[in-house]
């Protein structure tokens, strides 16, 4: 029994890894243009794609770094053709505009990739369980929480210490202030936009080695993200972080007890937080009213 | 002079809703499509009278309408063979829903609220999806069929005759269009015009703002299960994608689309999109391309709608 | 008994204090000024008393009952209407509509779903009258949006008046204003108080209007009070003129 919640508990905690990586790019997409990026599915299966095309070429590990980068590069250029066209509106609109986007995401890739789902070669090492006692512990799964570990530490360090990264969070508390000071707010949100991608891009890679790939790999990745942000609070990306990881394993563990809730478990633990603080777990009470 | 043409504009449309089943095949249509229409138009209108009159945006609005499909269905299946004790229960339970789930979200505002409203409608999908013995889960509902009407003397076969069944629907649609025109025409309805023009204002000449929110909410939400309730009776089947969050997206683009701050443009809108998804379908199996990208463009070219820019073009 | 009393109210944003330990109580019929320079804290004073948000500390009382913890909406219930720095306004209803919202919701009308034919004709007679006072009547039926900004403050002050207040706050009422529409405002003002007896607070920064229309003036400096009086007592405050040259320094 023990051995099963260990495997749920840690399932979990890879699922949510895959939640708050995905969930940190809507954040940061959220934060800074106040778009709700419904694409983001898409660009997370772009991702993934483009990883199953490049890896016979150049393996596994450049693709791995190189896949994300052309889903970042094509989102970038949808921002700066079409998203960028809404700043300033009212949130509606782009979120139109994303959802179809995601309609236009889901049929290109059906189109390009075929509708089938295919599997996506891993290095052999990775695959192999690291111990006959906890068989369910291969290496890949280790590998995934150390790639989004660094991946997660990577983006605190880009926006705590570089240039690009104090301005996206200067420009997230006061987007008019940082403009008058001479930042280039167009640029910067453009590469905040590609920022957010690259994450989604690099949690399609991931996810395609465990789950295989199918063009609507995103779909069942999204809403949890949504419910990861909410519960960690608007605005609060360390809080989007917890949130993503605290809805992955009590998912994991609610399937041990009840799998028939292990989906909605988290919209019911999401009712729970926002009746007690409406703000999410460390949302800001005055922001995004 | 204003009065005038806005009752012009009603005029139009029931003389062509109500004669729609005589003239849509001779444009390559067929009846159907025309009760799609309609079920769906009553489900923009509704998600319309929250974003377009009282200006808070749901996109979860898939949860009363899929409240409203189940009650509907499991109603006729398990308790009442009746299509009219299917449609109380249906309404009944998208409200009660909606009026619980309204008083978790009504102190949020804007992205926020949508966000939460989105996510709050996948409780219902995957209690839907996972409780299959009494849904049917993931197959959907079946064994049931909507049921003739019989009003004391008076009997209906929507059952097998279409005809009768779309005007079934219109009535519905008239009674759903009828109400919130009434509300909107109130005093009650020029609050949620008040909040949705200016919520400090209005706060700050009395008006409670999230009890009005709330109530605008509810009636939203009573609307929509509505739709929901003839929308399961259109397909005589009821299955958990009537919950998902991309059908929310559907009511608000259509919304969108014809005209949000127009009480017909929803009309319009779920016209356009049934219209376009029904042909492009037919057309090709990647009819969601040319779909999203008609989305994505009205986005861009066409914010206020159809109707928006109409009246746009009479004004200047 | 005094109509509005202030005792002691502060706020803070975080280590900020706005407001600082300020009193104030106003007479029924009485016609208030709260000046002070840029950042004296005017604004949230107004704020704290309309219910924008609460104090952080002290009591406000209306009446002689506690409203500290009333919400703005239930303190317009009880007669105090406000206006704003930064007219708010229904822009893209018509000026008839602006009018209309208060009178209902003051009517206790809000949550009606249908009005009888009395009822519809004696709040659209309210209107007409606020529209008449107001010299609107000719732009009734404009989208209020569409008005001049002088328009659109008198339309704002008649919305605080369809509510029939007991206690009317107004922010700055005269500010962007040129010659000619200041003086409009400011008869309009001196009529409410001169001839309706209506008891009025205001934020000014125009001087002349100030000591032109003020019964008592309240100065605020850097969120506290700095000095209580009649205008001529005001005028003559050592410290006040202090901090006003201060603040041009």
């Amino acid at each position: 029994m023990s051995q099963v919640i260990l495997f749920n508990l840690l399932n979990g905690l890879i699922v949510g890894a895959f939640y708050a990586l995905m969930a940190l790019g809507l954040s940061l997409i959220l934060n800074l243009s106040g778009v709700i990026n419904f694409a983001h599915g898409g660009f997370l299966a772009l991702g993934a794609y483009f990883a199953y095309s490049l890896a016979p070429i150049t393996g596994f590990w450049i693709a791995l770094v190189i896949a994300p980068l052309g889903a970042a590069i094509i989102g970038v250029a949808v921002e700066r053709v079409l998203i960028r066209r809404l700043y300033g509106r009212d949130p509606l609109y782009s979120l139109l505009m994303t959802f179809g986007l995601a309609f236009i995401f889901q049929d290109g890739l059906k189109f390009i990739w075929g509708a089938q789902s295919v599997p996506y070669q891993i290095p052999s090492w990775l695959a192999s369980p690291l111990s006959m006692d906890l068989f369910f512990l291969t290496g890949y799964r280790i590998f995934m929480i150390a790639v989004v570990a660094i991946a997660v530490g990577g983006l605190f360090l880009i926006l705590g210490y570089t240039r690009l990264g104090i301005r996206i969070r200067a420009g997230t508390l006061d987007l008019d202030t940082v403009s008058v000071l001479g930042v280039n707010v167009r640029v910067l949100r453009s590469l905040n936009f590609g920022l957010g991608i690259y994450l989604a891009g690099l949690a399609g890679v991931l996810a395609a080695g465990m789950l295989g790939l199918a063009p609507t790999i995103g779909d069942q990745l999204i809403m949890p993200s949504f419910v990861a942000i909410i519960v960690g609070g608007l605005g609060s990306l360390p809080g989007t972080l917890v949130g993503g990881l605290l809805i992955g394993v009590v998912s994991g563990i609610t399937s041990v007890y009840f799998s028939e809730a292990t989906e909605a478990v988290i919209y019911v633990m999401m009712a729970l937080i926002l009746m007690v603080r409406p703000h999410g777990l460390f949302g800001d009470e005055g922001r995004l009213q | 002079m204003k009065k005038f043409q806005d009752w012009q504009g009603t005029i139009i449309v029931w003389a062509l809703l109500l004669t729609m089943p005589f003239w849509i095949g001779h444009i390559g249509g067929y009846t159907t499509l025309g009760t799609r229409v309609v079920v769906l138009a009553v489900a923009a209108m509704s998600v319309n009278f929250l974003l377009g009159f009282t200006g808070v945006l749901s996109f979860g609005h898939a949860a009363y309408f899929g409240l409203g499909a189940y009650g509907a269905g499991l109603t006729i299946k398990y308790l009442a063979a009746s299509s009219m004790a299917g449609l109380v229960a249906g309404v009944l339970l998208g409200t009660v829903g909606a009026m619980l789930i309204g008083l978790m979200i009504v102190r949020l505002r804007g992205v926020y609220f949508a966000m939460v409203t989105i996510a709050f409608g996948q409780i219902f999908y995957f209690v839907s999806f996972r409780w299959v013995n009494l849904t049917g889960g993931d197959d959907g509902l079946t064994g049931w069929t909507r049921m003739p009407l019989s009003l004391g003397p008076l009997s209906l076969d929507i059952l097998h005759d279409e005809t009768a069944f779309y005007y079934f629907v219109l009535a519905c649609f008239g009674a759903a269009a009828a109400g919130m025109a009434l509300l909107l025409r109130s005093p009650f309805g020029r609050t949620l015009l008040a909040i949705r023009e200016n919520e400090r204002r209005a706060r700050f000449l009395g008006i409670p703002v999230d009890q009005h929110i709330w109530m605008s909410f509810v009636i939203s939400a009573a609307f929509a299960s509505l739709a929901g309730v003839v929308y399961a009776y259109l397909n005589n089947f009821v299955d958990p994608r009537a919950f998902r969050w991309d059908q929310s997206g559907d009511f608000v683009i259509m919304a969108v689309l014809g005209g949000m701050r127009s009480f017909w443009g929803p009309l319009i809108g779920a016209a356009i999109f049934v219209v376009l998804q029904d042909k492009l379908s037919s057309l090709t199996d990647y009819w969601m391309t040319p779909l999203g990208l008609f989305f994505v463009l009205a986005v861009v070219f066409f914010p206020r709608g159809v109707l928006g820019m109409l009246k746009r073009r009479r004004a200047t | 008994m005094s109509l509005l009393e202030a005792r002691g109210v502060s706020r803070h944003f975080g280590s900020l204090v706005a407001v600082d330990d300020v009193s104030l109580s106003v007479e029924s019929g009485e016609l208030r000024a709260v000046i002070g320079p840029n950042g004296a804290g005017k604004t949230t004073f107004f704020n704290l008393l309309s219910g924008f948000f609460p104090p952080t500390a002290g009591k406000i009382l209306f009446d002689g009952r506690d409203i500290t913890a009333l919400s703005a909406h239930q303190r317009v219930a009880l007669g105090i209407a406000r206006t704003f720095q930064i007219t708010e306004i229904f822009p893209e209803l018509t000026v008839m509509e602006n009018l209309l919202i208060p009178v209902e919701t003051a009517a206790g009308l809000r949550t009606t779903p249908w009005l009888t034919k009395a009822r519809r004709a004696e709040t659209e007679a309210r209107v007409q009258d606020l529209l008449q006072m107001s010299g609107l009547t000719p732009k009734a039926e404009r989208l209020a949006g569409e008005l001049s900004h002088g328009d659109q403050r008198a339309i704002e002050i008649m919305m605080a008046l369809a509510l029939k207040p007991r206690l009317l706050l107004l922010d700055e009422p005269t500010a962007g204003m040129g010659d000619q529409e200041t003086h409009d405002v400011v008869r309009l003002i001196r009529d409410l108080h001169k001839k309706e007896r209506l008891s009025i607070v205001l934020i000014e920064h125009d001087m002349r209007v100030v000591f032109h229309l003020a019964d008592r003036i309240l100065v605020l400096a850097e969120g506290a009070m700095l000095a209580e009086g009649t205008p001529k007592e005001i005028a003559a405050n050592e410290k006040v003129q202090a901090a006003y040259l201060g603040g041009v320094e």
